[in-house]
């Protein structure tokens, strides 16, 4: 894996290359961001063996991997509190993986504040502000520990491989040897630490048996010290703070020998040779890179680019293919088809990178509950499906916080009290299902609790207490989703922790309509409520249809259109300022895209209708007519002057000339909201 | 292309807007191009002509006289399309016609006229004679300023 490769081969602080210590630090929160993942993958399995007979102890050992790792490349960054919660932490699970302790709900939610703390420590680091307190919670777990290990000491055979292992401090082995490895660079120099102030240490400490000065693969110089010495984890992590790698060296003169305190045993019982990703020669070959997530983007520009280029060259083929000789324009033709495919088949292929498993946001979830239902005296579980379902990083990325919200909104606003439930009929326990599937080019995604419903009565007189506009009559679910969305439904005072430090639904649908995706909302009282995110699986190509109004074009997404239909103009009844028609048998407002827009009515008498949204909140842009479908390249519109409500971006037909995309999720919320206002065209000059 | 910057001589691009001559410092002008098909932007600004492609990126177009309060112009053959960056912003600007380059020493620059105010006293920042001709330069930060107010004025 040569990205992570050279950010450790041996070197310590800096990079060999003298790549800044900030790209390091950038390496070192990716590494950090997939040992959590995996800790917290790893954690929810441990949880539901408490109590069992059987602890896997590929859980345990994978565990220890990943806060072992986590606690070295914390040292390297010098970040102190990290290491020393993640060396607590291993230490924990070297006791349970020994059997010293026994796995113990109260040790799993150690294990479970432990992570979340090393996560925001890690956090804070990154964002730059004070980290976390970690005293209290490393006296807890050490504690755990320190009992475990002194009763196995009693129940300990003396003499047995296991207590003298353990490298608690007590049973310190002959002088062990060791492989130090120094790469010296300008921060270090900086800092004063030399190659002879290294030296000085290392002969301070024990007996240097050897020094060589070696060429890293990056050029650069290092050192490499084998030195015979007691060396307790306090000091090698104070070493590796200071630029050095430290291995353990095999003893040669016992090699083979089961001797208890062989040092690789003794630094980490049974550890497995990848789990010290500092020694490179040990560094267990991998198939996974590491790529930016910019250089994706410069490649998936390049693809569109060449979508476009290939648009304009059919279109030309197209004006000459009468001037052709049939023979040879059916080879050219052949040769456009092959391209056709072949580029279709690498823009899947990019985009099938840039696709990561949804279950990198739902894997939080559990814990985020955990923390919620545990202050409010809630029994809660979660469910998690679907997790393997492939979604954009983009929208990874911009979907943890919306997620988080429903998430917790469910947990304090949906689930009721155990106490509640049961006088409900329910069981005590709620239910938080997260869900994601994967329908075309949508990614759907759910959060569906089995609480107490959203109240529609109180949502109405909130709304009202607000200044809300409210409906008449009974509302329905969009209506309702509408008033939870509404700019004001949230107010300030309400922004506990819980629901997510005042941000409302409307930052969440704010989120997913910003992502040309759609929020919709069932829920039934006493039955649950269920939160329904459609994402579109990637952003940059998509198909459209394409459709003309008037003498402006458009491109519609096609993922978020229902169905099209024709419908003659003598079939819209006026109602009120609306108009209508009659679709599946329910009635359909129309809205014409013209009008909206303020172009020149053209005077067609039938036209083309896309029905987006379901139920209530089903609506019908009507346009002249759609001329076909494409693949189109989303451009973004980015500045100020004209990032206008409604149109999700632009792309380029080929002719080189701008063709708006229009986001029917924002025009049909638009039009929910302020039916009344009427969008205006500029005047522009032609 | 920046002028000459050891005696501050800056190299001005000059066009023409409703008959008055303007200038913008050329380290400013990305390119221009002849005007061919603007996309019409629904409820952008009035003064928007719309958005065009100009290297693979959205351009919005400002159309000049109506920016500075004039009547609209068709397009023709001399009208072009000077498209500007002032830092990371990249903006068409619509104007009547452009084709020199100058060299203005900066000792030519006056502050503008107090008679300049009004309209085009919160984007021209110097006149310049050249010969017997009066050149208004405009500062471009000014201008994407006011119209990004502008435009937040109408959204609200």
């Amino acid at each position: 894996m040569p990205p992570r490769a050279r950010a450790y081969e041996g070197t310590g602080v800096t990079t060999d290359n003298g790549a800044p210590f900030s790209d390091f630090l950038d390496d070192y929160f990716a590494e950090c961001d997939d040992h959590l993942m995996g800790v917290r993958r790893l954690l929810l399995t441990l949880e539901a063996s408490v109590g069992g007979a059987e602890i896997n102890r590929n859980v345990l050992d994978e565990l220890f991997r990943h806060f072992h790792s986590l606690k070295g490349i914390s040292g390297m960054v010098e970040l102190r509190a990290a290491e020393d919660l993640a060396h607590c932490l291993e230490e924990y699970l070297r006791a349970l993986r020994q059997g010293d302790v026994a796995l113990t709900a109260e040790g799993v939610g150690l294990l479970f504040d432990g992570a979340q703390t090393l996560e925001q420590v890690i956090a804070a680091r990154r964002a730059g502000t004070p980290a976390p307190a970690i005293d209290a919670l490393v006296s807890r777990i050490s504690r755990i520990v320190a009992e475990g290990a002194r009763d196995r000491a009693v129940a300990t055979l003396p003499g047995s491989p296991q207590a003298q292992g353990e490298p608690s401090g007590s049973v310190r082995p002959a002088a062990a040897r060791w492989r130090c490895t120094f790469s010296p660079s300008a921060e270090l120099v900086a800092r004063g630490i030399r190659v002879d102030a290294v030296r000085r240490r290392l002969s301070e400490a024990g007996e240097i048996l050897n020094a060589v000065p070696r060429v890293t693969t990056g050029g650069a110089i290092a050192f490499e010290f084998d030195i015979a010495a007691d060396l307790d984890e306090p000091t090698l992590a104070a070493w590796r703070g200071d630029g050095l790698a430290i291995e353990p060296l095999a003893a040669p003169e016992r090699a083979g020998s089961p001797t208890p305190d062989a040092p690789a045993a003794t630094l980490e019982p049974a550890a497995p040779a990848d789990a010290e990703p500092g020694q490179a020669g040990r560094v267990a070959p991998s198939h996974y890179v590491r790529v930016d997530l910019t250089r994706l983007d410069d490649l998936m520009r390049n693809v569109g680019d060449l979508v476009i280029s290939r648009a304009r060259l059919a279109e030309t083929l197209a004006r000459i293919e009468r001037r052709v000789p049939g023979s040879e324009w059916r080879a050219i033709q052949e040769n456009a088809v092959v391209i056709d495919r072949q580029l279709r088949t690498l823009r899947e292929g990019i985009m099938r990178v840039r696709l990561v498993p949804v279950g990198e946001i739902f894997r939080r979830m559990p814990f985020v509950v955990r923390d919620l239902a545990r202050e409010s005296g809630k029994r809660v579980r979660v469910e998690l499906r679907g997790q393997g379902t492939e979604i954009d990083k983009f929208l990874i990325e911009r979907m943890m916080d919306p997620v988080l919200h429903l998430v917790r909104n469910a947990v304090s606003h949906g689930i009721e009290t155990a106490e509640e439930r049961i006088a409900a009929g329910k069981s005590p326990e709620g239910t938080i299902v997260l869900s994601a599937a994967t329908a075309g080019d949508i990614v759907r995604i759910e959060i569906a609790d089995d609480g107490r419903g959203v109240d529609a009565a109180a949502v109405a007189a909130r709304a009202t207490a607000a200044g809300l506009p409210v409906p008449q009559g009974a509302l329905d679910s969009s209506q309702l989703l509408s008033l939870l969305c509404a700019p004001g439904f949230s107010t300030r005072d309400e922004s506990d922790r819980a629901s997510g430090r005042g941000v409302g639904m409307g930052v969440v649908q704010a989120a997913v309509e910003e992502l040309s995706g759609s929020l919709s909302l069932e829920t039934t009282p006493g039955a649950g409520t269920r939160f329904t995110l459609d994402l579109p699986v990637t952003l940059a190509i998509t198909d459209a249809l394409i459709a003309i109004v008037g003498a402006e074009t458009f491109a519609v997404p096609q993922a978020t259109i229902r169905e099209v239909v024709e419908v003659p103009v003598s079939a819209l009844l006026q109602v009120e300022r609306n108009e209508m028609t009659t679709y599946r048998g329910a009635a359909l407002p129309i809205v014409r895209l013209g009008r909206l827009f303020g172009l020149p009515d053209s005077g067609r008498d039938r036209l083309h209708v896309f029905v987006i949204g379901t139920g209530a909140a089903a609506l019908g842009i009507a346009v002249d007519r759609i001329i076909g479908q494409r693949e189109i390249v989303v451009r973004a519109v980015a500045d100020a002057l004209v990032r206008v409500e409604g149109i999700s971006g632009a792309t380029d037909l080929g002719d080189g000339q701008v063709v708006l995309i229009l986001d029917p999720a924002v025009l049909a919320r638009h039009m929910r909201e302020r039916p009344d206002r009427v969008f205006t065209a500029t005047g522009a000059a032609r | 292309m920046s002028g000459n910057a050891a005696s501050g001589v800056e190299t001005y691009i000059l066009f023409t807007v409703a008959g008055t001559t303007y200038g913008l410092p050329s380290r400013e002008v990305r390119h221009m191009e002849m005007v061919d098909k603007v996309t019409r932007v629904p409820n952008a600004p009035a003064f928007i002509d719309g958005v065009v492609f100009s290297r693979g990126q959205v351009v919005p177009v400002v159309n000049l006289r109506a920016r500075f309060g004039f009547e609209r112009a068709p397009y023709d053959l001399r009208t072009r399309l000077i498209v500007v960056q002032s830092a990371s912003r990249v903006i068409g600007l619509v104007v009547d016609s452009a084709r020199e380059f100058v060299n203005i020493p900066p000792d030519q620059v006056q502050p503008p006229h107090e008679a300049l105010a009004g309209m085009s006293g919160r984007y021209v920042d110097g006149v310049a004679s050249i010969g017997d001709r009066l050149i208004l330069t405009l500062d471009l930060s000014r201008i994407l300023k006011f119209a990004e107010n502008l435009s937040m004025d109408l959204a609200g």
